[in-house]
């Protein structure tokens, strides 16, 4: 990918009358991420400050999240400390939420570009299956079985990206398509049972599963976190990078903030989008392989569900569901509050129906808060 | 108005989880409100299910009897996952004993046996781990409830006849189990399955199949449900048809819930139902039994009843 200095979309756009509505648009409402230099043009000291409280806002909400963790943390019955406190509890948050990472990482990409992917709950079940059904059943190596799934994940999704570029769908109607279609997969893959040693007669796993399943989800020594949290923390900041430096990153900006405008300034948006939802769906791909890691075994309906938290994810970090808008560290931030959050829910054993009632309220704030910036 | 929305925003959070914490604590006494001489934590692996509902209320009850134990209940909202994380907090948080009803068996083996190793005792409900590392598993057996249903629909129709089969979720062992153990029930008579349909354990689904059953086949002699529900369902569907097939149909189904199962069997709705134990009482018994320093058997096997309309009204039949 070519570094945004060489190509610059956005002066090139600022030149070009058509593209004039799109540049007007960043202008006045720069992403929050990039208020630094985005505010710098503007200038105007009101305008700068407002905007340095944008940057900062989510992570007000976290910290008064992290707060609440402290404040209501069950004690040990042993030693009497606090378990929320624990280095262990800290880890284990990130490990837990690392699923809903990737998948939030991947569909920051496409809800800035201005869609919506509902299909990654269901690539999960399939990836995780195709995983599982490889190395657990067929014998592959790792070298192998990867590759292959991030590679069905990445088709899963160019598909979803062509029905919508190519043939006008909505977005949420191709991937609801897709959502349902990429469940029957993972079920006929499945032969109709969880593929885990000796379900079958014909595994190549009797007994136990690869090492591979249980190196990524055990601490590295000396690093303390598993691979699974890593993967998901590299990804993360790998694709903050991109979305910000590079010339992919700037036309999904510009897709976002107006479509037709970035079609005019010669962008080809429908390259851009398949692949965007193709890489939204290599991350699910990725997560698939995490939760067959974590669960020990293929499950065709693992990741029931899971695109709403990753959407709530994205929007509760602050990327605007209109497109255009937000960025990746935001949902870094979004995520790190819906994993905290839930975490100090489920230590504190709260029942479900009034977690569920908090997290909708929490939703809602999250949401109306936005809408107060963008005024 | 923009400076106050964050203050008001995090203040509302604030008032709303402390609220729900609080209630928490004076309900479940996390911080020890009630001291109890022993709490046991308790994963359940979804509350969407009636059955798990009442095992859950089961233990709650039969726990209520005992003022020396605290049970802590958490859902997993069908998420093995979220049942691995919910194992591992208790472990943390040092219960002195664990229960776990677990949504699959092989991702909570090694949580499970984590906290085993770390010295709690763990009572397995319902589905196997893989290995040994638990306390004790109590377990009804569904083959043998599959094998009690096929020989009742081999006795009452006489040894011939076509069935419709209406299955849980085929993914999960129950489901596995209840439909091998009724082939097992059928096998040597004339006993033919013309239409079977994976219902999930819903009642629409099953409604749906049933629909598309009573459409193609003129002749049905009995419907095996692997629920109550799924039994129930279909009987709705035969009902909704309007040719009073419902009458001339045997509905027997699985599970004989207070709530379910055996309310349609004393409304004549089910010719039959079997009951799959909820595990609670044997649970809350048997961790007594652990906390106290007694052996408890590795396997609980706990056996079924037959409800049917004759016995119904003496609490069903011993089987």
């Amino acid at each position: 990918m070519r570094l945004r200095r060489r190509s610059v979309p956005c002066k090139q756009l600022s030149s070009s009358r058509q593209g004039s509505a799109v540049l007007r648009l960043r202008r006045t409402k720069p992403a929050p991420d990039e208020i630094a230099g985005g505010s710098k043009q503007l200038g105007g000291q009101r305008r700068w400050t407002l905007d340095a409280l944008d940057a900062y806002r989510g992570l007000i909400a976290f910290i008064a999240v992290f707060i609440l963790g402290v404040i209501f943390t069950p004690r040990s019955l042993e030693t009497g400390l606090p378990v929320f406190l624990s280095l262990r509890t800290q880890l284990d948050i990130l490990y837990e939420y690392s699923e809903y990472g990737l998948l939030a990482t991947g569909m920051t990409l496409v809800i800035l570009s201005g869609g919506i992917d509902l299909s990654v709950g269901s690539v999960v079940g399939l990836c995780a299956m195709l995983f599982a059904l490889l190395t657990i059943g067929l014998g592959w190596s790792m070298a192998g079985a990867v590759p292959v799934v991030i590679v069905a994940g990445l088709a899963a999704g160019a598909v979803s990206g062509t029905l919508i570029s190519r043939f006008r769908m909505q977005p949420f109607v191709a991937t609801l398509a897709m959502m349902v279609a990429a469940r029957g997969f993972a079920k006929l893959v499945s032969g109709g049972a969880k593929v885990q040693p000796a379900a079958e007669r014909w595994y190549a796993f009797k007994q136990g599963t690869p090492h591979f399943f249980r190196w990524m989800t055990q601490s590295l020594p000396g690093v303390v976190l598993q691979p699974c949290t890593i993967l998901f923390l590299v990804s993360i900041v790998v694709m903050a990078v991109v979305v910000r430096y590079t010339t992919y990153g700037r036309r999904l900006y510009a897709i976002g903030g107006n479509e037709e405008a970035a079609r005019l300034s010669g962008i080809k948006v429908g390259w851009n989008k398949v692949a965007t939802y193709a890489l939204c769906a290599g991350f699910a791909a990725l997560a698939g392989i995490v939760n067959a890691c974590r669960q020990d075994m293929g499950d065709p309906e693992a990741g029931f569900g899971f695109e709403l938290d990753a959407i709530a994810a994205v929007v509760i970090g602050g990327t605007s569901l209109m497109g255009g808008r937000g960025g990746m560290m935001l949902t870094l931030i979004g995520v790190l509050i819906m994993a905290y959050i839930n975490k100090i829910l489920s230590l504190n054993a709260v029942p479900i129906a009034p977690r569920m009632i908090i997290q909708g309220a929490i939703i809602a704030i999250a949401v109306l808060i936005q809408q107060q910036r963008r005024r | 108005m923009k400076r106050f929305v964050i203050p008001a925003a995090i203040l509302v959070a604030a008032v709303a989880f402390s609220g729900c914490g609080k209630k928490q604590t004076a309900s479940t006494g996390t911080t020890g409100a009630a001291k109890a001489k022993w709490v046991i934590g308790m994963s359940q692996c979804n509350l969407a299910e009636p059955y798990r509902v009442q095992q859950n209320k089961d233990i709650a009850e039969e726990a209520a009897k005992h003022p020396e134990i605290r049970v802590v209940f958490k859902d997993a909202q069908n998420n093995s996952e979220t049942q691995q994380n919910q194992v591992k907090e208790f472990a943390q948080l040092g219960v002195n004993l664990l229960i776990v009803s677990p949504k699959e068996g092989r991702p909570l083996t090694k949580p499970v046996a984590d906290a085993y190793k770390a010295g709690i005792p763990v009572v397995v409900l319902e589905r196997q781990l893989v290995g040994d590392q638990f306390t004790c598993l109590i377990s009804p057996d569904n083959v043998q409830i599959g094998r009690e249903a096929g020989k009742f629909l081999v006795r009452t129709l006489g040894g011939k006849g076509s069935i419709v089969e209406l299955k849980g979720l085929m993914t999960s062992s129950p489901a596995q189990d209840r439909h091998s153990g009724f082939m097992e029930g059928i096998k040597g008579s004339k006993l033919t399955i013309v239409f079977d349909a994976d219902c999930a354990w819903l009642e629409d689904h099953a409604r749906r199949e049933m629909n598309s059953a009573l459409a193609r086949f003129p002749q049905i002699d009995a419907v095996y449900g692997h629920n109550d529900p799924s039994a129930h369902g279909a009987y709705m569907a035969a009902q909704q048809e309007g040719r009073g097939r419902e009458k001339t149909i045997k509905f027997i189904g699985i599970d004989a819930l207070p709530t379910e199962g055996v309310r349609y069997v004393r409304g004549g709705i089910l010719s039959a139902t079997f009951q799959y134990q909820t595990c609670g009482k044997e649970a809350v018994q048997a961790a007594l039994k652990i906390l106290g320093g007694e052996r408890v058997p590795k396997l609980i096997r706990l056996g079924t009843r037959i409800y049917t309309k004759e016995n119904v009204a003496k609490g069903g039949e011993k089987l």
